[in-house]
């Protein structure tokens, strides 16, 4: 079965008048099946959100597709169309959501009615329809008294409650496709394992596929099917959730997860990754997480390694050192 | 031995309107909480927003006035100290920041923000206060040649670490963490939090160490407390709080914590309905209306539990001999 | 420096050249020359822009007031900038009846248009030299800086880095001095600029009306106002003072606004 989205060679760049381009992702390529939760991990400049923008085309100004780069959904190369052939698939078969939702909703207008918007915008119904389904919406996404709860104005709401109206927002033109950037960092833990269960559970009954952008490895167990991990406009690594979690082959990865406090506790010190991030416009050369790693050989600081399988067919990692291919 | 820090039925509410307008109920932000804080411990006060958690780390430092209930520091009651004591007294109870971009004078450089302490109490001659700084930076991981950058030029981590310098610079034994590394990535996380825990032992400081995240909290603190809607509904070692909780809220609070271990096992509770506001609290114990105790009853709807020990902590419930069996769907 | 502020620079250099070197490089301005042939003459090699009904130079005028104009207007946003900075920072971390009352005052202040105010007072008052001028309505433009910096200082006291201070020890005095004030000024300091241009429109404004100043040294609203008669055959007598007006007004509007684009590069 053809995957429902296919992004290959994924490069965004930010031209600079006197130096070289910024390109905050370079060459990402990965693909979603229908139905599928996948998601894409990283800490902040990795990219992630920039990848996440590309696909219905809403980059920043300024923002310029590599010549090699392909956004396929459904079939239809993306990448290619201008904004208004775009605007079918934003909302209707596309949806985003983001981190903020005080920041996506309309101060000033009931939320009952901005729901009505994204109903309206692609297709022609009558008002009592409109009025019905916003109701169904709201329900579906676990609002209480949807009805009543129709006529409030965002800043009436908690913060769970309105990202509960911004994922109705986005359900409602039925998209084949959401991506959530980061839906649940700004919300209390109860609460975002409340939003959590909503995805999945909208998931399911919809057949929808979800793009879940996060920087929380946490969330993403037992919930993802696959993890991609991305760093500084790259993708390092990527498997099923099991396997990922289980034996991380890259060395990011796995000091990713020895970073993270644990419930558990051990009474041992976490190990930190050592460093910083590199900004985009200080990207080392060769393997890019070549200065942070402790397993780093010399060849790592010279070529950049490539994104093969190591065991499994469907884990693979970019690392010299993790291929046995130091040579 | 006498603990550092002492709090006895602190409350604070914040009242809004009543000027030209009708005033409104008040804010209760903390509702009567009482802890103590031994030299060198480390106490977690976890809890989500409305919690009341940051509050209670301003009020204790006297950067706001509580409403009622008493705060001793080293044995005085702050609320008896007339200012110019209290100034000097600031010397040794300090805080550190959420916000990486917010705590630093935009205008100065990170060299006068670290040396402000130094100044504003004379605690150095002026030629000797460059190299107490730059001793500072190095102590907190940075180069001491970054004093005359500002704070734009750092990434959140190294602001963050700045903002330690500055508290350190007076030499405290009491530190007021508010949610430190919450706004940090991963990575980053652990770096500061290492940090922190490595001053700890070197100058044998005290902290209370304010966050919303539990597994951050278990890396670092002694003992932990656990806040809901201005009071604390479960108080005991960190250990046991969070392996072993009697609270049905801290219940659900654990099993919400993303884990990075998804062959666990470990079962989710899913809590429905949102935390109610915190100027309608509840008349009876605050987390009735979203509990899922099995005896929970109507004298939890009239009456608020007090915080008293069962087993190995203390609990605000009145059924906590009881281990409530976490529902396995949510409670509709 | 932006192309906004190279603009507006250019534009004050020559107009501060005008006002400094002017004097000293142009005849007399008071010299009437020639009474009988000298007036009403076109700009010509003699005189570069001309001679007035009275037969005094223009240009020797317009230099001459290119100083007093100038220097009422920055004189009175001086004022303003004291007074405004004083009571806005005052009213937004005062004691809370100090600060009501001095937000009420503010308001009501505002709320008086401020040409009128200066008209009734300076028709009562009578003529004025211009420094007093100056001062007087630099007196009346306290009001919109006040509100500005009282904004911003609300604003900072709540921001971190100013909690940190207080929880340093820092005395009260301290954290207004070293932590607000400077970030509460930068908007001030751009109303300021922006106001120079505002003042030199008001003196011009209140000169063409008869009222403020008296000085046989011109000023360019002065100008305006004796060139009214003759217009129909020395339309110069009105274009030269107008264009230096409006050059001067283009130059603080362009300086301020660089200088906002610098200060708050997040404001549209």
């Amino acid at each position: 079965m053809t995957p429902l989205l296919e992004i290959s060679n994924l490069r965004v760049m930010f031209p600079a008048r006197d130096a070289e381009p910024v390109v905050p992702v370079d060459d990402v390529t990965f693909s979603l099946a229908r139905g599928e939760l996948v998601a894409l991990v990283g800490e902040s400049g990795c990219g992630k959100s920039l990848t996440g923008l590309s696909i219905p085309g809403l980059l920043p100004t300024g923002a310029v597709l590599g010549p090699a780069t392909s956004v396929r959904y459904d079939g239809t190369e993306l990448s290619a169309l201008d904004e208004r052939a775009l605007r079918p698939f934003r909302g209707q078969r596309i949806a985003m959501i983001f981190q903020d939702p005080m920041a996506s909703l309309n101060p000033v207008m009931r939320v009952g009615a901005q729901i009505g918007e994204a109903i309206t915008a692609h297709r022609r119904v009558s008002r009592a329809e409109v009025d019905r389904r916003v109701v169904d919406l709201l329900a579906e996404v676990g609002i209480a008294d949807p009805a009543a709860r129709a006529r409030s104005y965002p800043h009436q709401l908690s913060g769970g409650m309105r990202q509960r109206v911004m994922i109705a927002i986005a359900l409602a033109g039925e998209p084949g496709l959401l991506i959530a950037d980061e839906p649940t960092t700004a919300l209390d833990v109860t609460v975002q394992a409340q939003i959590l269960e909503l995805l999945d559970r909208l998931r399911v009954a919809r057949g929808m596929a979800v793009l879940l952008i996060t920087h929380d490895l946490g969330i993403v167990a037992g919930r993802a099917d696959r993890v991609l991990v991305m760093y500084a406009g790259r993708i390092v690594e990527t498997a099923p959730t099991g396997p990922l979690f289980a034996r991380p082959d890259h060395p990011y990865t796995a000091g990713l997860f020895a970073s993270i406090p644990r419930l558990g506790g051990t009474g041992e010190r976490l190990s930190p990754i050592p460093g910083n991030v590199p900004r985009p416009d200080q990207w080392p050369d060769g393997c890019r997480f070549h200065p942070r790693c402790p397993v780093r050989v010399d060849k790592c600081a010279r070529e950049r390694p490539l994104l093969l399988a190591i065991e499994r067919d469907d884990h693979r990692a970019a690392c010299w050192v993790a291929q046995g291919n130091t040579a | 031995m006498t603990p550092l820090l002492e709090v006895e039925g602190l409350v604070k509410h914040y009242q809004s309107g009543g000027f030209l307008s009708r005033p409104k109920p008040p804010v209760r932000a903390v509702d009567g909480v009482s802890f103590a804080v031994a030299p060198g411990e480390t106490l977690g006060l976890v809890g989500e927003s409305g919690s009341g958690k940051s509050t209670i780390g301003r009020n204790v430092l006297r950067l706001e006035v509580p409403t009622a209930g008493t705060v001793r520091f080293e044995g005085v009651d702050l609320s008896t100290v007339p200012a110019g004591d209290l100034r000097a007294l600031r010397r040794r109870m300090q805080i550190i920041f959420q916000d990486p971009f917010g705590s630093l004078n935009p205008r100065r450089s990170i060299g006068a923000s670290v040396a402000e302490g130094l100044e504003i109490h004379r605690i150095l001659p002026k030629q000797e206060i460059a190299g107490r700084v730059a001793e500072l930076l190095g102590e907190v991981g940075l180069d001491p040649a970054y004093a005359s950058r500002y704070p734009h030029e750092f990434s959140g981590g190294q602001r963050q670490r700045i903002g330690i310098a500055r508290a350190l610079a007076v030499e405290p034994r009491f530190v007021v963490c508010d949610e430190p590394v919450s706004a940090l990535d991963v990575s980053v996380q652990a770096q500061v939090i290492n940090l922190l825990l490595d001053l700890r032992d070197r100058r044998n400081l005290a902290y209370l160490f304010i966050a919303h995240d539990l597994a951050v909290v278990r890396q670092i603190a002694h003992r932990v407390a656990v806040m809901y809607l201005g009071t604390i509904v479960e108080l005991g070692s960190a250990r046991t709080v969070i392996e072993a909780p009697r609270h049905p809220y801290t219940q659900a609070l654990v099993s919400a914590v993303p884990d990075p271990d998804p062959g666990s096992g470990r079962s989710r509770i899913v809590l429905t309905g949102e935390p109610p506001s915190p100027s309608a609290p509840p008349p009876g114990c605050p987390f009735e209306p979203r509990c899922f105790h099995p005896l929970k009853d109507n004298r939890c709807r009239a009456e608020r539990p007090l915080l008293r020990p069962v087993a190995e902590q203390d609990v605000a419930c009145h059924y906590a001999e009881v281990i409530a069996t976490p529902p396995a769907v949510p409670v509709p | 420096m932006t192309r906004t502020a190279w603009g507006g620079a250019a534009l004050a250099a020559i107009l501060l050249g005008l006002a400094v070197v002017g004097p000293w490089i142009a005849p007399d301005p008071l010299v009437m020359d020639n009474l009988a042939t000298g007036a009403l003459l076109p700009p010509s090699s003699a005189h570069l822009l001309g001679t007035d009904q009275h037969s005094r130079d223009v240009f020797s005028r317009l230099a001459h007031g290119a100083t007093v104009s100038l220097t009422v207007a920055v004189v009175a946003v001086l004022v303003a900038l004291v007074i405004g900075a004083t009571v806005g920072v005052i009213a937004g971390a005062g004691g809370t009846v100090l600060a009501a009352s001095l937000r009420r005052i503010t308001d009501l202040a505002l709320a008086l248009p401020r040409i009128v105010v200066l008209m009734v007072l300076l028709a009562a008052i009578g003529t004025l030299p211009p420094l007093t001028f100056a001062m007087v309505i630099g007196a009346t433009g306290w009001p919109a800086i006040a509100r500005l910096v009282r904004g911003e200082t609300l604003r900072l006291r709540r921001a971190e880095y100013v909690v940190a201070a207080r929880a340093l020890g820092a005395p009260s005095p301290r954290v207004l001095w070293r932590e607000v004030l400077p970030g509460a000024l930068a908007p001030a300091l751009v109303a300021a600029t922006l106001g120079v241009a505002d003042a030199i429109l008001l003196e011009a404004g209140l000169s063409f009306l008869g009222l403020g100043m008296v000085s046989p040294a011109p000023s360019w609203g002065g100008m305006i106002l004796e060139s009214r008669d003759y217009l129909h055959v020395a339309p110069w007598l009105l274009l030269v003072p107008v264009t230096a007006l409006v050059a001067a007004t283009s130059s603080a509007t362009l300086m301020g606004e660089a200088l906002r684009r610098f200060l708050q590069p997040d404001t549209p």
